[in-house]
Formats: C-alpha cells, structure tokens, sequence
C-alpha cells in the first residue's frame, strides 16, 4: 500500500514534469519523501488568491460602498478558514496600510459604523499605523487629528496598562497629530513593563522629538534606545539634520553632537542621511564642507590626506579585558567543559615563566589554513614557514598546539622549537582561549596569528566587553591569506587605524552604509565609503 | 494477578540477597520511603565493608537558570497577567497565530508568565494555536468519522438479522487465542527481572535537569520512558539503572506522567538518587559522550556504560565530558563517521531510545553495521533523486512479484561483508570476484575486489 501512494505520486510528477501544467483534478502533489518541501505557513493566507482580491479592491485609492466590502467581508470569511468575525477588521485594514490607501481605510471604518459593528482595539491600533504612513505624506488634516485623539482616549480609558502592541499603535497614531504627541512619552514607559519597545515606536517617537524642537529629549530616548540594543532608525538622523538647519549657529554644535554619538557606539549611518548631509552642505558651504572619500594604503583620507586615528584601546579597558578574560571565557561554570585544572594551572606558569611575547601563533589553525586533509608533513612546514616569518623580523613567538602535534614529523618540530617557545595542551583542550589568554597577559603590544574570528569569545565577554575585544582583536590579529606554489606565505597584517567616526584634527571621518540594516550582524570588514566633513567653527 | 506480585516481591528479595552474598555495593532497590529505610538498614550494615562516595553531582540549588528571576509582587504579578491576556487578546483580534482567551488554562498563564521576552511568548501562542487548531480539525474529522461509522454499523445489523450461519473471525468465533496487553507486559517484565540478575547494566545519567529548560525536559521524559520501552520489549534487555535522578525535577515528574508505577517496588525499573560512582566500581563504567576523540571500537559486556539523558538542542557545551573528566572516567564515543555516511539533516545527535537500540543491537550482534541501523535514515544517506527513483521502481517490480528484496537493498554497497546472520547465502558466493571480464583479460590491472 505505501508502495503504490508513492508509486502514484512518482507518475504524477513524472506527468505533471512532462506535461508543464497543472492539471486540476490531481491530488496535491506531495513531494517524494527524501526532499525537503518548506510548507506554507499555516494561519498566513494563500498569497495568490490574496493577490487577486489586492489588486480587484485594495489598490484603488478610492472609498468603496457598503456592498463592495460586505462582499469583501464575506470572501475572507468564508474562503479562508483562519479567518472569522473576530479578526476579518484587522486584517483588512492590515491590507490597506500604505500611505495612499488611507480613504479606502476611512471608507472601511464608516462602513463598519453603518453596519453597527463596534471596531475592535486591533483595528483600531491598525487605523492609527494607516494614518502614521499618510502623516510621512503629507500633513493630516484637524478633523483626522483629533479622530486620532479621540480613538487615543478610548482605547486608554477601557485599559489602565496596554500591551506593547497596542502602545506601539498609540505611540506611532500621537506622532502623527502636532499637539498632542507628548501623551505618548507615558505609553513608552507602559510598553516596558511587557517587552523592550520597539524600534519602530523609538525611532518615530525621536524623530518628532527632533522634528518639534526638543533636542535634550531626543538625545535621551536616543541614548536609551542604544543601551536597549536597537539601532536607530535613518528618519532620526533625517529629523535631527532637518532641524538642526533650521538655525546656522547652532548647526555647527548638533553636528559635532551628532558625530560624537556615532563615533560612541559605532554606528554606521545609511546613503538617505548621506544625501541629506551632502545636500546640506551645499546649501550652506560655509558653515559645513562634505565631501565623499575612500582610504589609501595605512588609513590615509583621500580627500584631505590625513591619516586616521590609531585603534589602541586605553590602558584601564586593556586591564578589565585581561584580569576577566580568563573567568569569563575559559572557567565560566565548569573549568572542565574546555581544559583541566592542573592544565590551566601548568600554563599559567609556563606563561609567567616565558612571556613576554611579539607574537603568540595559533598552531593548529595556521597548520590547517591551506586545507584539513593534509599530510601531517606539510602540516608542520607550513607551521615552521610562519615562525620562520617571525623569526626573519626578530621577533619572539609562542606557538601553542596540541600533544599530537608532537608526532609530526621530525625537522620541521625541531626547526620550530629551537625557534619558539612551544606549549602543547591536551588533545581535548579547547586552544583558543590560552591564545588570547597568553597575548593579553604579554601587554599591549603583543599579536597573535589566527584565522579565527574568535566570535564565541567575543559572545562570551558580554556586551561592554565585548567592544573592547573586537578593537583590540583588529589592531592585533595578523591571519595567513594563503601560500603561493612557491612557498611562500602571504600574511594579512591587522588595520591599525580606527573603523568607527571620529575627529583627525579638526576634520571628521564617518564610514557609512548602503542602507539601514536592523541586526547587523559582526562586520569583519573595513567600510568602503567614507565621509570627510570639516565644520567650520 | 496477585501471584504475579507474589513472584516480583520473592524474586526482588532474591536479587537483593543475591547481590549482598556478592559482595558488591548494595544496589538500592527502587526507590520509595519504605525501601528507603531498608536501603538504609542494608548500607548501614555493609558501611564498615564499603567506602562512603561523596556524590560531586549532588542535586543542590541550580545556578544555571535562576539567575533572571526577580521578585515581585503578587499585585504586580497580577497586573502583568492582565497586561499579557490583552496581549493575547489583541493579537488574537489581529489574526496572529494566537489562539482565543477561551483556549487558555490556567497552567498555560503560569508558564506564559516565566518567559522572559516578547518573541518566547510569540512562539508559545503559536505553539497553543497549532493545538488549538489541531483540535478543532480533530473534531470535525471525528464528526464525519461518527457518521461514517453509524451507516457501517447499520449496514452490518442488516446483514446479520439476515444471516443464519455462523459468523467467523475476531471477536465471534476463531482458533485464535486473546492475548491482551497486561499479559505481555507482565511477560515481559519478568524478563526484565531476570536481566536484572543476569545481564549487563547501562547507567542512564539523570542529572542534567538545571541544563534542560521545560520543552527538553519533557523531551527527556519521554525518551526515558521510551528507551526503558524498548528495552523491555528486546529479546536480551539490559539491567538499566537510572542515576542521579532528582524526583521533584520536571524530567523525572514527566517520567512519573508516563509511567505512574515508575516507583513501586514491584516494578522492574531502577531509579536511584545516588551517583553511579556510588552503584558501581569506576574503573568498569564508560561515559558515552559525543565530544571526545576515542571511538567505541567493540561491546565489552564486563563494562557499564554509561548514557547521559540530557536533550541538548539549546545547550550545547560538552557537560558530559567535562563530567567524565571531573571524575576520572573512561570515555568514549560511537564510531558514526566509520561507519556511516552522514547526511546534511539534523546533525549528529541521537535521542536516548535510538542510543539504547543500538547498544542492545551491539550487545546482541556485536556488529555495528546492524546497531546503526537505529540512527535515523534521513540524517544518512543522502539520496539523489534518480537514485531514489530507481529504489522505487525496484520496489513496484518486487511487490509486483511478491518477492522480498530488503536484504539486498540493506546491503548493496557492501555485499561481501554482509554476516551469515542478515544476508541468506548467494549461490555460487565463492566464485565472487572471479567472473572472466573480457576488456580486463591479460590486461595487467589487477581487479578488485575490495569495495570502499
């Protein structure tokens, strides 16, 4: 019986790929067991026939009567089986939620009242995102204004604490109107005591901060936003540049306030901002100079020929990093998940006894760069071909591996520890952390050579920390690109010039995006594009 | 019924007599108050003979999950509840995958109100609403399924009002035999305690609980009552111990849930709070753990092997190692990159019944070829579509002829090194490998006969 379902199935598809259409009275065709089919999500709504029912009804931009939306009504109703009377509202205005779409929002909602049917909160939460995307438009009109008040105070009076969802509607409604958006500092307050607030509810709520003049607030929900982990959205910097043009002598001080919070937190601005920048400057070149610029060889601008700032880290930041590395990577709960205690404890010393170092090098991950299957030979080569790298350029290594590396073959070992200090760990040891153990604990100026991102660790340190390792790790960490037929290594020296926007001298560098991302994940590559900005003071 | 009981209580004291004329450890009997004291009699008077393990893994207050809760009130308490029941509502009323307030228990809001973020309790609502639609289907579908089976069953009447001969079959008259359920169980739990005083012991490692959050546990649970399933439904069960076991723990109380008799002291199941460096001489037991290097190269039926029960999708640090080096265990790992080519599905994990299928397979073949037949097929072979294609109509052409070709599939890539055991004798197997080859014929190469 199993045997013929899918003997079925198999002359189907066989059919189905010879004919090339789809014939209608087959059972839907389910995939062959060994492959992997995606289904679709099950409470979403098939999007073809969504499709169809967009274009016949949505896409105008006109109210429609009563007798077009009770067909609506009861299509969705009925051809659907996720949706009944509870929901239908919501999602139909969840349809028509672009800015053009707000009469055929409108429409719907004095249909509802014609019926006698009571808006629910969910619709009316819907409503309020209608007329926060036709404010981005154009301005709203007084009678909509205080519909959207009105709709405000009834749904905060049948509630005393709303959800997130519904404050985030509230949030983004009170934006829309010009005098009444400070009601919706409280609803942020309310919004925490079940979820994080948003990025959505943040951004709008700081761009009409801006937008009305009132900058310490802003700067406060900005600075709040960033220690939440959300990244602001462009409209807050587009506002913040809107505003801040508005008067010429203060121009210049936003700016710098501007360029300070980025080069802070190490954001990345996006090419909207960028054009509002540039378009600024045009407007008012002797206040503010812009120019767009990429970096030459060691970090210089090409624009004003300046070389960017070095990205050492501070003496206190490399002490925090190096007295809590060890807790907080390598012993965490159990010391046993990566090493031994006696084995810690024999490194260690081994450390104290031999630091300090120029260079600490990562055995097995520069011996297998070229590739796993390998023979152990050419494993070993490749080792002694880096330490050999060093030795060229006098300098003292460490090459931490592991004890089956001792059975590699003869000459190259030998080569490699008369030349280097050696520290094998057991074959169950997780190496990476007494790497960056042994180069933190060497001082500043040591390096070590991986090809690893070492993005555990960096998870591992927490958040503050965390920034700190990822500037040190870019000023220290060398990686092998490759070898050539010849033998030799191409080596990737770390960047030691700063990613992130600050001041040379009086000029500002501010790297920046394509466009806005909301999690960007680690970037392990230098910005291409760079501003050069010189504000006249 | 009631001899049966009789016989598990004798054979029980024999065990326990049999094992203290041993000499060996006391091993505890299933654990309730009563055996308890017994339990304790008993160690006390063997304290002077045995030395007192120190259990490292002692189930005191769990570090790893406690450090988000804060206290609040239970006014607060009451407001978030509120707060999170509009949530539900007013996601409801949208048309998220959220069920509707009816749906919800009152269980469901405790465990709404531990989860720490707003995307926890997305997923959860979704995982509500799939019930509640599930039930819904289920119901219609047993509507129809009523209806279908009032017309059948009156169509049935009709027939027998008009039928005068004997009725044969299941259930009126035939040569078979009811066996009903209870009888195979209590079978087969006498096996068990016959493997109890006879077979070699596996070690099911329970102390995991603080690492598992509460969809693990209960994960955990049922694999546990799985894996003690098909142990006792094997031909040669083991003798399985579970160690370290933490009864007010959710893993165990879901173990409880599906085995209410888990306890008693009839039942053939060991359960022991105590650490198994406790139970038995650490230099025979062995820590399956997936992180070290050693493979298992053969069953030694004189070690005890011990299985972590910890369903590891969350977390995943190497605990059972890092466990097995703190106590100075042997360790090791099965041999799955030998012997089997691993597919792109679900990685290398296996589920605590797929592991004790394949020990008691190993244990009774000692071949793992045959053991590994218990890992999962859609994480190995990863078929092409023609070679499935051809698999098939190899099976149409099979049943077509009503012959049974699975030996051949189960070996086609290996044929010379199939066992006597899963393999019937080929005809002419001798000649294998000597057939003449006309294009190889005084060619010099040589031909091979070793497949990879």
């Amino acid at each position: 019986m199993y045997n013929l379902r899918l003997l079925r199935q198999l002359r189907y598809s066989l059919v189905l790929q010879n004919s090339g259409t789809a014939l209608a009275h087959l059972p839907p065709c389910r995939l062959l067991a060994g492959q992997h089919k995606r289904r679709p999500q099950l409470g979403a709504i098939p999007s073809d026939q969504l499709d169809r029912l967009k274009s016949e009804y949505f896409e105008q931009q006109c109210a429609l009567s009563n007798e077009d939306w009770q067909h609506v009504r009861s299509t969705l109703t009925e051809s659907y089986r996720h949706v009944n009377g509870t929901n239908v509202d919501a999602i139909i205005l969840g349809l028509c939620s672009r800015a053009e779409q707000l009469p055929v929002a409108k429409s719907y909602v004095k249909h509802l009242q014609t019926q006698g049917i009571k808006p629910n909160a969910a619709t009316l939460g819907r409503l309020l995102r209608v007329y926060n995307a036709a404010y981005h438009t154009r301005e709203l009109s007084e009678a909509e204004q205080s519909e959207i008040v009105e709709i405000c105070d009834t749904l905060q009076s049948a509630h005393d604490v709303l959800d997130a969802s519904s404050c985030e509607n509230l949030i983004l409604g009170l934006v829309a109107t010009t005098q009444h958006w400070n009601r919706a500092l409280p609803l942020l307050d309310m919004m925490r005591l079940t979820s994080t607030p948003s990025v959505s509810a943040y951004s709008a709520l700081i761009a009409k901060a801006f937008s009305a003049d009132q900058l310490e607030l802003g700067w406060r929900l900005l600075e709040e936003m960033i220690e939440a982990r959300k990244l602001p959205k462009c409209e807050i910097f587009l506002s913040l540049l809107a505003q801040s043009a508005k008067d010429e002598r203060t121009l210049g001080a936003q700016l710098e306030r501007l360029f300070c919070f980025l080069e802070l937190h190490d954001i990345l601005i996006s090419e909207l901002v960028v054009q509002q920048l540039l378009a600024l400057a045009q407007r008012l070149p002797q206040r503010l100079q812009v120019t767009t610029t990429r970096l030459e060889l060691f970090g210089k601008c090409s624009t004003c020929q300046q070389n960017l700032q070095h990205v050492a880290i501070s003496d206190a930041q490399f002490a925090e990093l190096r007295e809590s590395f060890l807790q907080k990577v390598l012993i965490r709960n159990d010391v046993f998940q990566k090493t031994t205690p006696q084995e810690l404890q024999r490194f260690k010393q081994y450390v104290e006894k031999t630091a300090p170092y120029d260079c600490v090098i990562d055995g097995l991950n520069v011996a297998y760069s070229t590739g796993n299957k390998k023979p152990p030979a050419q494993l070993a080569k490749l080792l002694a071909t880096v330490v050999r790298y060093f030795k060229e350029r006098r300098k003292r290594v460490l090459v931490l591996g592991r004890q089956h590396m001792s059975n590699w073959s003869k000459p190259a070992m030998q080569y490699i520890q008369s030349n280097a200090s050696v520290f094998l760990t057991n074959n169950l040891t997780h190496d990476d952390p007494f790497l960056l153990y042994a180069t933190l604990r060497s001082g500043q100026d040591t390096d070590f050579f991986s090809r690893d991102l070492m993005r555990a660790h960096a998870h591992l340190l927490g958040t503050e920390l965390k920034a700190i390792f990822r500037r040190w790790q870019q000023e220290h960490q060398y990686s092998l690109v490759t070898q050539t037929q010849t033998g030799q290594i191409i080596v990737k020296e770390p960047i030691r010039y700063r990613l992130s926007a600050h001041k040379v001298g009086n000029v500002w560098h501010v790297p920046y995006c394509e466009a806005y991302t909301a999690n960007p994940p680690d970037s392990f590559e230098v910005p291409e594009k760079w501003l050069c900005i010189t504000i006249a003071p | 019924m009631l001899k049966n009981v009789v016989q598990w209580r004798t054979a029980k004291l024999l065990l326990n007599g049999a094992t203290r004329i041993k000499a060996r450890r006391c091993l505890c009997a299933p654990f309730t108050t009563k055996a308890n004291e017994n339990a304790a009699l008993g160690e006390s008077e063997l304290e002077p003979a045995s030395k007192k393990y120190v259990n490292p893994f002692a189930q005191s207050m769990p570090t790893a999950l406690t450090d988000n809760i804060t206290t609040e009130t239970a006014e607060q308490r009451d407001k978030r509840l509120k707060v999170l029941q509009l949530e539900a509502d007013i996601a409801h009323q949208e048309g998220r995958r959220v069920p509707g307030l009816e749906f919800f228990k009152d269980h469901h809001w405790a465990h709404i109100l531990t989860l720490p973020t707003k995307s926890a309790r997305i997923k959860y609502y979704a995982f509500l609403w799939q019930i509640e639609m599930k039930k819904a289907s289920e119901k219609r579908k047993k509507e129809q399924r009523a209806e279908d089976t009032e017309r059948r069953l009156a169509d049935l009447r009709k027939e027998r009002e008009e039928n005068t001969h004997i009725i044969y079959g299941l259930g009126h008259t035939s040569m078979f035999l009811r066996i009903y359920d209870t009888t195979i169980n209590h079978w087969q739990n006498n096996r068990l305690t016959r493997a109890m005083q006879f077979a070699p012991k596996m070690v099911l490692d329970c102390s995991y609980d603080t690492y598992m959050n509460n969809r693990e546990c209960s994960n955990a649970a049922k694999q546990l009552m799985l894996s003690f399933a098909e142990n006792r439904a094997n031909d040669e069960p083991f003798d399985l111990h579970f160690c370290n076991a933490n009864l007010e723990g959710k893993c165990m109380q879901g173990l409880q849930r599906f085995i209410p008799t888990m306890l008693n002291p009839e039942f053939p199941m060991n359960v022991h709070t105590k650490c198994f460096t406790e139970l038995f001489p650490k230099n025979q037991l062995v820590y399956l753990t997936p992180h070290c290097r050693e493979d298992l190269i053969a069953y030694n039926p004189d070690d005890i092997y011990i299985i972590g029960a910890m369903v590891d999708t969350v977390n995943n640090e190497p605990l059972s190692l890092a466990k097995a080096k703190r106590l100075g265990l042997r360790m090791a790992r099965l041999p799955l990159d030998r012997y089997l080519q691993w597919g792109s599905g679900s990685g290398k994990s296996l589920t605590l019944n797929q592991m004790i299928n394949i020990m008691l397979d190993l244990k009774k073949t000692g071949d793992w070829d045959t053991a590994l037949q218990h890992v999962p097929r859609r994480k190995v072979i990863d078929l092409g579509a023609e070679q499935y294609e051809r698999r098939q109509t190899f099976n149409k052409r099979a049943n077509q002829l009503n012959v049974r070709i699975d030996h051949l599939l189960k070996y086609e890539n290996n044929r010379n090194e199939s066992t006597s055991f899963s393999t019937p004798q080929k005809l002419r197997q001798h000649k294998e490998g000597l057939e003449f080859d006309l294009e190889k014929w005084a060619s010099g190469k040589r031909k091979t006969t070793k497949r990879n």
